[in-house]
């Protein structure tokens, strides 16, 4: 049997590692110690079981001497850091697909007016600048974790210019549980990934206000205009936001008290102040981040009035109804005007 | 990875004994080379194994193509022998009619198609003699020097003007370096493509550097003189007919690459494809033959040998480019779009006509070796070792693993040839060496355009010559200010500067409008008594001013 590494164990490492164990042998690296001896001694860890199949451990040169396929599910945050020590361990021979939605700033966005393409790197990029592997993909869909640790079916796409990457993780994941779905549209992916969190902030306060399943998909459809919006300001083609990746996690985000930006949108809006619900949350809401990030990168031109009303609320003190009015004051355009659009 | 320097004469052959050159035992065993590259051929084109009926179908398709090639674009360097193969096609294909939609067509087919390779490869083709090449070694140098030297009388010192040749002629790179993996490995050269002249300009300086010859390819329209075209066949160049497009034609021009590659022959390459009509560095590279690289050296790797192939761009930068004119016209009429008809006229005989306009006046060039990559890219060592952006050492043959075994994968490769062109352009601009005649074009344009910034480039090049005059007190801040720019580009290694451009502002103006385009009927740039620039040829001006707008120093200048 094949064996495959997970770098991560948070609980959507975990519930990849045990998706990886139905077909492989799995290695999971977990930075603590403590978190290792858990995870060896098969005790619920984070909510989730251990699949039998599933070693942790703590070294990387371990995890690459072994495994040639690796699944990187670790915070945007902590993304670089993790890939400079990983790094020398790793040769053109591995293939490393990441499962991480965020993106990479190379400068602190609380200390600058506006940024440049070049600053920002989707995790892909960065894996290719920080190290010599150039077999890179990314796994992205409708995968909220509890409900993948519940052994729910679910599906995902892996994206990669490889298709040697696509098969090798369609091979590792394709499950009776859990369909894999390939695509080449990777920069697609990646945007889509990262751009739903701020969507599902916006579901969230929807929600939190009273408002309903019209006003929701309202909110969902420009949404995904607005990711496109983006994606096309950026080099890529619509396709990737009509499939799993980008339409499909959008409504699972949107509509799932379990997504951790819907819940930072839902508590907003009942009144919680920000700095309160990130600190108990203990957990990334990339999509606070993201509202900033596609502010300072506005001055590529793409339309992104969803994300200019949650910046005003969230970085400006709006208030939600506020942001309300100023989203449904809008001219209105035609409504596909996402195939259209050009940048 | 050692130092750029200057060669200023000739250096001995890394291998002295001709007879090792691997150009030379490739082809002294033609037939073995010819059967390996059909072989290479038929693995590659897997559409052969499909079905009897697409074999079919691609066969009346081949026919069809080289019949309406035959008639609607005849070439004279056409094979008069040609037609008749053609129709023996045909014919046999006509034959086999009767029991076609039986089982039997593709034995036929096959033998068909075999004898269509084989009569592209007798075609293609190169060669290699001693002294052929011996010849060349010696009579280049000073054939060439009466093209790029000034002397207005041909037969005014003949011996002397090779001396001058390489005043006028520069050759800079880590030299050493390049020599040192001639030893260990294949060598590919990639250089800018500019000229007409860049084939004579690079085959010496390749001769200069002590490499063993380089196999290339060369449109079938440069070989209609008889004597010359067996000439360049004999120093191992194979004729590439661009009119063909189908994808046999292209499988088997790739094959051949391929082959010549594993086989150990230097090889050379325009990865541009063809001249650059505009005058800028290429910014897209036509991957087909570049791709060969990757696939020779997982052969390489394959076959156990792991013979590793080394990339080497080059720049051939000019003050002046003989053909300039033409090459602007045709930009502009149709941006972008190749015109391999008005390629046939540049047959072997005009390129030596107009070579001797040159003769009269020419103010040099820098041939620029950028440093060797491998085929992902990755700078190498002399050693030849690989290593990533991190400095790490890497395997080669990594990239072709998957689960612990080297794989043939088309479309991974095809990933991994973008990202070897990406690399290549890069290098191209870092390593282009820019001329105090690129600086005074690009600072004359642009003074011009921003007198008129709602004009589009079309309407700029058309204004009356009174509008671009330029005062010289306007030109001289501008050019400091680029200049600094330059140096700041320079000093972060992302582009050459040439030692012209540490002159003192006024001189280094002077010298640049001296040389840019400086043997063209109408003046790119003139100074006159009134301390005024003026030029005949806005065209021209464009053209030498494009090599710099590769720089995004628009916004800033």
């Amino acid at each position: 049997m094949r064996k495959v590494a997970v770098i991560g164990t948070g609980n959507f490492g975990l519930a990849l590692a045990n998706l990886l164990a139905i077909n492989n042998r799995v290695l999971i690296y977990a930075r603590r110690k403590e978190i290792v001896e858990k995870i060896n001694s098969r005790e619920i860890h984070k909510g989730q079981s251990i699949h039998e199949r599933i070693t942790a451990v703590n070294d990387f040169k371990e995890l690459t001497d072994q495994c040639k396929l690796i699944f990187p599910i670790v915070p945007s945050s902590n993304f670089k850091d993790m890939l400079v020590q990983l790094s020398p361990f790793l040769t053109p021979e591995h293939i490393l697909i990441h499962g991480t939605k965020g993106l990479h700033i190379d400068v602190d966005i609380d200390k600058v007016d506006r940024l440049d393409k070049t600053q920002v790197l989707t995790m892909t990029e960065l894996i290719l600048k920080e190290t010599s592997v150039v077999r890179v993909g990314c796994i992205s869909g409708p995968n909220l974790a509890k409900e993948l640790s519940a052994n729910q079916i679910g599906g995902t796409v892996v994206a990669s210019r490889y298709n040697e990457v696509i098969l090798a993780g369609k091979k590792a994941l394709n499950s009776h549980v859990f369909r894999v779905y390939g695509s080449n549209e990777v920069l697609g992916v990646e945007i889509a990934s990262v751009l739903k969190n701020y969507i599902a902030v916006a579901a969230g306060m929807l929600e939190g206000m009273g408002y309903g399943d019209n006003s929701k998909a309202l909110l969902i459809t420009r949404g995904m205009a607005e990711m496109v919006f983006f994606g096309k300001a950026f080099g890529s083609s619509e396709k990737a936001f009509m499939g799993l990746a980008g339409i499909g996690d959008l409504m699972a985000t949107c509509n799932s008290k379990l997504s951790r930006n819907f819940r930072v949108g839902y508590r907003l809006a009942k009144g919680e102040k920000l700095s309160e619900i990130l600190s108990d949350l203990n957990e990334v809401a990339e999509g606070i981040k993201t509202i900033k990030v596609v502010k300072l990168l506005s001055g590529y031109g793409f339309n992104s009035p969803i994300a200019d009303a949650l910046y005003k609320i969230v970085y400006e003190d709006w208030e939600l109804e506020q942001g309300i009015e100023y989203l449904m004051n809008l001219p209105v355009s035609d409504d596909t005007d996402f195939f259209t659009q050009t940048y | 990875m050692g130092n750029r320097k200057t060669i200023k004469k000739p250096l001995p052959s890394v291998q002295p004994k001709m007879d090792e050159w691997p150009i030379y035992k490739a082809y002294n065993k033609k037939e073995q080379f010819l059967e390996k590259v059909k072989s290479q051929v038929l693995l590659n084109s897997s559409w052969i194994n499909k079905d009897e009926s697409t074999l079919r179908y691609e066969i009346k398709n081949i026919l069809y193509e080289e019949k309406m090639r035959l008639s609607k674009t005849p070439w004279k360097s056409d094979n008069p022998k040609e037609k008749i193969f053609w129709s023996e096609i045909k014919q046999k294909i006509r034959n086999s009619k009767a029991i076609e939609n039986k089982e039997g067509t593709k034995e036929i087919d096959e033998k068909i198609l075999d004898d269509i390779i084989e009569f592209y490869l007798n075609e293609m083709v190169a060669n290699f003699k001693i002294s052929s090449f011996k010849f060349a070694q010696k009579a280049l140098p000073y054939v060439y020097s009466r093209l790029i030297n000034s002397f207005p009388q041909i037969v005014y010192k003949l011996f002397s003007s090779v001396d001058k040749l390489y005043d006028r002629m520069k050759i800079v790179g880590d030299i050493d370096h390049i020599r040192k993996l001639q030893e260990i490995g294949t060598v590919v050269v990639v250089p800018t493509h500019y000229s007409n002249l860049d084939s004579p300009t690079i085959g010496l300086s390749l001769n200069n550097l002590g490499l063993s010859a380089f196999t290339y390819g060369a449109g079938v329209n440069l070989f209609t003189i008889k004597s010359l075209s067996k000439f360049m066949h004999n120093l191992g160049a194979y004729k590439v007919d661009r009119r063909r497009k189908h994808r046999l034609y292209l499988e088997t021009l790739k094959s051949y690459s391929t082959i010549a590659l594993t086989e150990d022959v230097n090889s050379l390459f325009y990865p541009g494809g063809s001249r650059s009509q505009s005058g800028k560095l290429e910014k897209k590279l036509k991957l087909g033959l570049l791709g060969t690289v990757i696939d020779a050296q997982r052969i390489n790797l394959d076959n156990g040998n792991g013979k590793k192939i080394f990339i080497i761009p080059v720049t051939l930068n000019y003050h002046y480019v003989l053909e300039a004119k033409k090459l602007i016209d045709n930009y502009l009429k149709n941006k972008g779009k190749e015109n391999y008809m008005e390629d046939e006229n540049t047959t072997s005989f005009g390129l030596i006509k107009r070579a001797y306009k040159v003769i009269t006046s020419n103010p040099g060039m820098t041939v620029s070796f950028a440093p060797a990559i491998d085929v992902f890219g990755n700078k190498v060592d002399e050693n030849g070792n690989s290593f990533s952006n991190k400095g790490q050492v890497i395997e080669v043959a990594d990239y072709f693993k998957l689960n612990g075994k080297l794989v043939r994968d088309v479309q991974r490769d095809s990933q991994y040839t973008q990202i070897l062109g990406d690399k290549i352009l890069q290098e191209f601009k870092e390593n282009s060496v820019i001329l105090s005649s690129n600086l005074v074009a690009y600072v004359a344009f642009q003074i011009i355009r921003n007198r008129f910034s709602q004009f589009s480039v079309f309407d700029i090049l058309s204004l009356p010559k009174d509008e671009t005059i330029i005062k010289v007190s306007e030109f001289l801040p501008k050019l400091e200010a680029v200049r600094t720019k330059l140096k700041k580009l320079a000093e972060d290694k992302k582009i050459i500067l040439s030692s012209d451009l540490d002159f003192e502002g006024n001189e280094l103006m002077r010298i640049g409008i001296e040389k840019v385009g400086s043997s063209h009927p109408k003046y790119v740039l003139r100074l006159n008594k009134k301390d005024e620039i003026s030029t005949q040829s806005m065209k021209l001006l464009y053209y030498y001013h494009n090599k710099l707008s590769s720089y995004e120093l628009e916004e800033q200048s």
